[in-house]
């Protein structure tokens, strides 16, 4: 099985240098995520900066939160790039790009945990807490930060695989039936676990709110 | 329906993505169940719960490794192009082939096959001295294809690769050229013998014998070779007797694989 490897030298581009504007959006509707998958399939390479700029905050965050460890979710996420650079000819004509996406997410996250020998650390809730979304966070009440910490934490208890389905089942990209071809289990199943993971979920939050009251 | 199957649907209850008449029927044991009810009450806050924590943004850093990797891949692209020219200009006479061949030409994975087709389309006109230029630019391109795009991938990745390409029904001319590629360049025994297994399939193209021969060569591991020689005998690539030849009487050869291009030769 493929490792992550984090190590892949890039080139940079020079300071200032953005990803170019692709150069068939500007006469028409914005193309579809499969159509700019498809037109990287042929060689137009700069429509993966698209792509990039359409998934990458998403992305990041499933697995920031699967992680609980931000170095290591840029580390992953670098590699699912990469590897959707390299494994662009395997895209097929009849795939869904996110679920394709996830997939190799899923596989790079493997890689991950199983190059750390161990499960992932439960999350750290300051880890991810320091760099959340500031504008948001200025609106929430001391109460949701607390909530939110809380269930950080209760995320980060949950086994691996109950908090993978939960969160790639709770990804507005994807449908349960995408979630399932992710998972690569039948949709009846990837519906069991997604069920039986949240309901762990709740357990836990429960159990750490009564090991800390407020 | 029952509880079990009315609980698992909760959250696409809650994200409105149950069909109606699956929605009705969860609905329809909501009002009929207590528990059921609690159970979505319960649950649904959660999820939305979920769904408002916030998540972390990633640093700029990201934006611009991944930038950088495209415009590596550009370059490499950009590099195979340029070479697949030099070579086109170099045999003028091939140019009238159509455009099928200059798209084999301008492909990412076709530049290893750009040195096999070579081989096919000037097979019956070529002097030693092209052959020998043509193996020149294919340890130059090896060269170019381990610094460029091996290193980056681990061997398992690799072997996944070919034996999807294996698996595949209908390979194209990319997948063909990317097994080609991988049996000349790749670094690992394993997966150049899955290519060579994966390309017995196609045995009978010209390009694919031809690609196996311009191989041959450039091979050292003797279990690789004598796989090879059987794959020539196998696609009765007579035209492979001469390097067959040189390979019984090399001296630095493995004898086994001495023996063998010994017996293909008998054989075709």
């Amino acid at each position: 099985m493929p490792s992550v490897p984090a190590e892949i030298p890039v080139l940079l581009p020079p300071a200032g240098i953005e990803f170019p504007e692709r150069r068939s959006v500007d006469t028409t509707a914005p193309l579809s995520d499969h159509d700019l998958m498809l037109a990287v399939r042929d060689g137009d390479l700069d429509s993966m900066g698209e792509l990039f700029e359409r998934h990458h905050g998403p992305l990041f965050g499933y697995l920031a939160k699967l992680t609980g460890n931000r170095t290591a979710a840029e580390d992953i996420a670098q590699v699912v790039f990469q590897r959707m650079i390299k494994y662009r000819h395997t895209y097929r004509d009849e795939g869904k790009f996110t679920a394709w996406m996830y997939h190799l997410a899923r596989r790079c996250a493997s890689d991950h945990f199983r190059k750390s020998s161990s499960s992932p650390l439960a999350v750290d809730p300051s880890d991810l807490e320091d760099h959340a979304d500031q504008s948001e966070g200025a609106d929430q009440s001391a109460l949701n930060r607390d909530d939110h910490e809380l269930l950080r934490r209760a995320l980060g208890r949950l086994d691996r695989d109950d908090r993978e389905v939960l969160l790639l089942s709770r990804l507005q990209e994807l449908s349960f039936a995408e979630v399932a071809s992710v998972l690569e289990c039948s949709v009846g199943a990837a519906r069991v676990r997604a069920h039986r993971a949240l309901k762990a979920l709740r357990e836990t939050y429960l159990q750490i709110q009564k090991e800390n009251p407020a | 329906m029952n509880c079990q199957a009315c609980t698992e649907r909760i959250a696409e209850l809650a994200d409105q993505k149950l069909d109606r008449e699956t929605e009705a029927l969860v609905r329809a044991h909501l009002d009929g169940c207590e528990n059921c009810r609690r159970e979505f009450d319960e649950l649904s806050h959660l999820i939305a719960a979920l769904d408002a924590l916030p998540s972390p943004k990633p640093s700029p850093a990201l934006r611009a490794k991944v930038a950088g990797a495209i415009e590596s891949e550009k370059l490499t692209l950009s590099m195979e192009s340029e070479w697949a020219e030099r070579v086109r200009s170099a045999a003028p006479e091939r140019q009238a082939r159509g455009p099928s061949w200059i798209q084999v030409l301008v492909s990412g994975l076709g530049v290893a096959a750009l040195v096999v087709l070579g081989f096919v389309l000037g097979e019956r006109n070529a002097t030693q001295r092209q052959l020998a230029d043509l193996r020149v630019r294919v340890d130059t391109m090896g060269q170019l294809v381990e610094q460029s795009v091996l290193q980056k991938r681990t061997t398992g990745d690799r072997l996944e690769t070919v034996l999807t390409a294996a698996r595949s029904t209908k390979p194209d001319e990319r997948i063909i050229d990317g097994l080609i590629n991988s049996l000349a360049f790749d670094p690992s025994v394993n997966v150049r013998l899955n290519a060579l297994s994966a390309l017995y399939g196609h045995a009978d193209q010209d390009v694919v014998k031809a690609g196996v021969l311009a191989c041959l060569p450039r091979e050292s591991n003797p279990l690789v070779q004598i796989s090879m020689i059987d794959f020539l005998v196998a696609s009765k690539a007579r035209e492979a007797s001469p390097e067959l030849r040189k390979l019984s009487l090399d001296a630095t050869a493995n004898n086994d694989v001495r023996d063998s291009a010994k017996r293909a030769i008998d054989l075709l």
